[in-house]
C-alpha cells in the first residue's frame, strides 16, 4: 500500500499584532492509499490550520510534508499549485461552486485548470460520476437551483473528477441538515469503499467520523488520541 | 416538471431554457460539420461568458466606456479625413500653379481682401504667366453652426475657362445678388437653378446655375458682388496665377519675385493640400484625442474589472484551491476584458457608422473612415480593456488562498 501523505512535525506559527499564536505545535501524520481519516477536535485545536497545510494553501513553520511522494514544503508558489492541480481534491463546508456554472460547468472547469492547457474535457466520465452521486438530472442545474445536499454532491464531484490522489474535506456537513449529512457521508463511503479514494475529512460531527476507517484527535495543534472508525 | 407552490412557472421556465440550451449545446458538438459553432459554444459555456451574462448592466457600462473611446477616435479622425479629403478633392481642380498674396496674409483661413486686382495685370505682364485671375474669399459658419462655409467672388467666365468647370444647369451670375453653386451642394442641400440661399448674415441670394466638377468653394459670386458686400472696391483675397505650357512654376514664382517683391508666393499644391495642414497641430491634437481615447476604455476597463474582481474574490479562492495557475487567473480575467472589449469595439463601430450619417444629413460635415484608423482604434480599445485588466488580475492572481476562501 502506498502512502499518498506524509507529514512530518508540522508547525505553524501565526504572528497577530505582537503575539505569537501556535496553531500546530508538531503533527505527524501518515495516511495510505484508501483511507478515509477524520480529524476531530474543538475549535481552535488546528484542524483546519492542518488541512490548508497538507492541501498546500498554506506553508509551515516547521516540518515537511510529501503528497503521493511529491514534497510540497519546499516547493515554491508555482510548484505548489502544480501538485494540488494534480493530486489534491477539496470540498468546503460552504460548497464554494461557482453561482455562473451550472453543475456540469463546475466540473468542466475543474477539469480545464487540471489539463493546464484548457482543453481537458471528459464528458463521460463527469457524467458518470454525477450520475453516480445521483445527479444527473441537475447536470444544468446552477447552484442556485440545487439544494445544500445536492450542491456539496456537485462539490464532491468536482474534487474527484479529475482522479486526485487525496480529497481533502473540510466540514463538508457542516452546512446540511442530517438527512443531507447522512447522503453526503454516504457518498463520501462509496467513493472510497468502492473506488478507493483518499480522504481527509475534518468534522466535528462523531456520527461523521465514525464512518471513516481512521479517526484522529486533535488539541492545540496536537494530536491527542488516533483511532479505528467503522469502515476499519 | 418539478414545481414548487409558489412559483411552478417560474422553475418551468428555468429548467427548460436549461435543458435546451444543454440539448442544442449537446447536438452541436456532437456534428461533425459546425466546428467553428462548437468553438463558440464551448466558449460561450466558459467561466468568462457566464460571468459577463451574471453582470450584465455592468458589462454593458465596461462596453459602453470601450465604445466611447472608440467612437471618439472614429468620428474625429473620419471628420478630419473627410474634411480634408474633400477640401482635396475640391482643390484638385485648380488648375493654376501658384497663389498670389500680400505678405503675412492668412490666405485660405481669412475673409480679407488686401491685395489690389492691379496686381493681375503686372503678373500677366510676366513671362510665362498665362493668366492670373483675382479671387476674392469669404469664410462663413458653416450649417447650423457646425463647420464652416466659403463663399468666392470671381469672374466666372476666365475662373471656369481656367479650371476647366462647366455650367450644368443655368448661367452664369452677372447680377450682385446672384450666385452659382456646385453639383454637390445642390444635391445635399436640395437646391436648385431659381432656388434662394442666406448669406452674409441674411442676404438673400438666387442661385441662376449649378455647375461641376467642384473648385474650391461650393458658392461662387462675381468679384464684384464679393467687393461690395465686403466694402472693398478693387480688392481680392489672391490672385490665382496659372503658367503657360513648358515653363514650370518655379521659374513663373521666381520672375513674380523679381518683379513684385515682397508678396506672398506659394503653390497651390502646397496650400490646398487639406485640413490638417492648414491647422496647426491638428495632426497632435488627433493624437492626443487617440492617447484620450484609450485612457478611458482602460481606466473604465480597469474600474469594472477592479470591482468584479472584489466581489468574486472568493471565486480566486476557489480557482487557487483548485489549482488554478497564477497564469490561468490571470489570463481568464484578461479574457473577460477583452470580451467585453470586443463588444464595446463592435458597438463604438456601429456608433461612429449611424453618428456619422445622421451628422453629415443634419450639418454637413463629411466623414472619410480609413482602415488605418480603424485598425487604431480596434487596437486602442483591445489594448485599453486589457492592459486595464492587468492591474485587477495580477491582484487577484497574488491573493493569499485562505484569506480569499474565507473572504464574504
Amino acid at each position: 500500500m502506498r502512502t499518498i501523505l506524509n507529514a512530518e512535525n508540522l508547525t505553524k506559527t501565526y504572528r497577530v499584532g505582537k503575539v505569537d499564536v501556535h496553531a500546530l505545535r508538531g503533527v505527524s501524520l501518515e495516511v495510505q492509499e484508501g483511507d478515509f481519516v477524520a480529524i476531530m477536535g474543538p475549535s481552535g485545536c488546528g484542524k483546519s490550520t492542518m488541512l490548508h497545510l497538507l492541501g498546500g494553501l498554506l506553508t509551515p513553520t516547521s516540518g515537511k510534508i510529501a503528497i503521493d511522494g511529491e514534497e510540497l514544503t519546499t516547493a515554491t508558489d508555482a510548484q505548489r499549485t502544480d501538485i494540488r492541480r494534480r493530486k489534491i481534491g477539496f470540498v468546503f463546508q460552504r460548497f464554494n461552486l461557482f453561482p455562473t456554472l451550472t453543475a456540469e460547468g463546475n466540473l468542466r472547469l475543474a477539469e480545464r485548470i487540471q489539463s493546464s492547457n484548457g482543453k481537458g474535457d471528459n464528458a463521460e466520465l463527469r457524467r458518470e460520476l454525477l450520475r453516480m452521486l445521483r445527479l444527473e438530472d441537475k447536470m444544468h442545474h446552477k447552484p442556485l437551483e440545487l439544494s445544500g445536499g445536492e450542491q456539496q454532491r456537485v462539490a464532491l464531484a468536482r474534487a474527484v473528477v479529475t482522479k486526485p490522489a487525496i480529497v481533502l474535506a473540510d466540514e463538508p456537513t457542516g452546512n446540511l441538515d442530517t438527512e443531507n449529512s447522512a447522503i453526503v457521508l454516504n457518498m463520501f463511503q462509496e467513493l472510497n469503499y468502492r473506488f478507493g479514494q483518499t480522504i481527509i475529512m475534518i468534522t466535528h460531527n462523531p456520527e461523521a467520523a465514525a464512518m471513516c476507517r481512521r479517526i484522529i484527535y486533535m488539541r492545540d495543534g496536537h494530536i491527542v488520541e488516533q483511532t479505528k472508525g467503522a469502515l476499519a | 416538471m418539478k414545481t414548487d407552490g409558489i412559483y411552478p412557472k417560474l422553475i418551468w421556465t428555468r429548467e427548460a431554457s436549461n435543458r435546451f440550451e444543454s440539448r442544442l449545446q449537446t447536438a452541436v458538438l456532437n456534428s461533425d460539420c459546425t466546428c467553428r459553432l462548437k468553438a463558440v459554444l464551448k466558449t460561450m459555456e466558459s467561466l468568462i461568458v457566464a460571468n459577463i451574462r451574471q453582470r450584465p448592466l455592468r458589462s454593458l457600462i465596461s462596453a459602453a466606456g470601450v465604445a466611447l473611446g472608440v467612437a471618439l477616435v472614429m468620428l474625429f479622425t473620419g471628420l478630419s479625413r473627410g474634411m480634408s479629403n474633400d477640401l482635396a478633392k475640391r482643390s484638385s481642380n485648380v488648375q493654376a500653379e501658384i497663389m498670389f498674396t500680400k505678405k503675412g496674409s492668412m490666405g485660405l483661413t481669412s475673409s480679407s481682401l488686401n491685395l489690389d486686382v492691379e496686381y493681375a495685370k503686372l503678373l500677366k505682364e510676366i513671362e510665362g504667366v498665362q493668366e492670373a485671375l483675382p479671387v476674392a474669399l469669404y469664410i462663413s459658419q458653416g450649417k447650423r453652426g457646425f463647420g464652416f462655409m466659403q463663399i468666392e467672388g470671381v469672374d466666372w467666365n476666365a475662373y471656369s475657362k481656367l479650371n476647366n468647370i462647366q455650367l450644368t444647369s443655368g448661367r452664369e451670375p452677372k447680377e450682385h445678388n446672384e450666385v452659382v453653386i456646385d453639383a454637390t451642394k445642390a444635391r445635399d442641400d436640395s437646391l436648385q437653378v431659381g432656388s434662394e440661399l442666406e448669406l452674409f448674415g441674411g442676404k438673400k441670394y438666387k442661385v441662376v446655375g449649378v455647375y461641376a466638377p467642384e473648385s474650391r468653394a461650393r458658392v461662387k459670386m462675381t468679384l464684384g458682388a464679393m467687393q461690395e458686400i465686403m466694402e472693398s472696391p478693387s480688392k481680392c483675397t489672391y490672385i490665382l496665377v496659372k503658367c503657360k505650357d513648358g515653363v514650370t512654376q518655379e521659374i513663373v514664382a521666381r520672375r513674380i519675385e523679381e518683379k513684385l517683391p515682397g508678396n506672398k508666393i506659394q503653390f497651390t499644391k502646397e496650400v490646398f493640400t487639406g485640413i490638417e495642414k492648414q491647422i496647426p497641430a491638428l495632426n497632435t491634437f488627433l493624437r492626443v484625442l487617440v492617447g484620450l481615447g484609450a485612457i478611458v476604455s482602460a481606466l473604465v476597463v480597469m474600474l469594472a474589472m477592479y470591482t468584479t474582481i472584489t466581489e468574486r474574490t472568493r471565486e480566486i479562492g476557489i480557482l487557487k484551491a483548485l489549482g488554478a495557475s497564477r497564469g490561468f487567473i490571470i489570463s481568464e480575467i484578461v479574457k473577460e476584458a477583452l470580451l467585453i472589449s470586443t463588444i464595446g469595439l463592435v458597438s463604438g463601430f456601429v456608433i461612429s457608422y449611424i453618428s456619422s450619417i445622421f451628422i453629415h444629413s443634419a450639418y454637413g460635415l463629411l466623414f472619410d473612415f480609413s482602415l488605418g484608423w480603424t485598425i487604431t482604434a480596434a487596437l486602442i480599445g483591445l489594448l485599453g480593456g486589457s492592459v486595464g485588466a492587468l492591474y485587477p488580475a495580477v491582484r487577484a492572481a497574488n491573493l493569499d488562498p485562505v484569506n480569499a476562501l474565507a473572504y464574504d
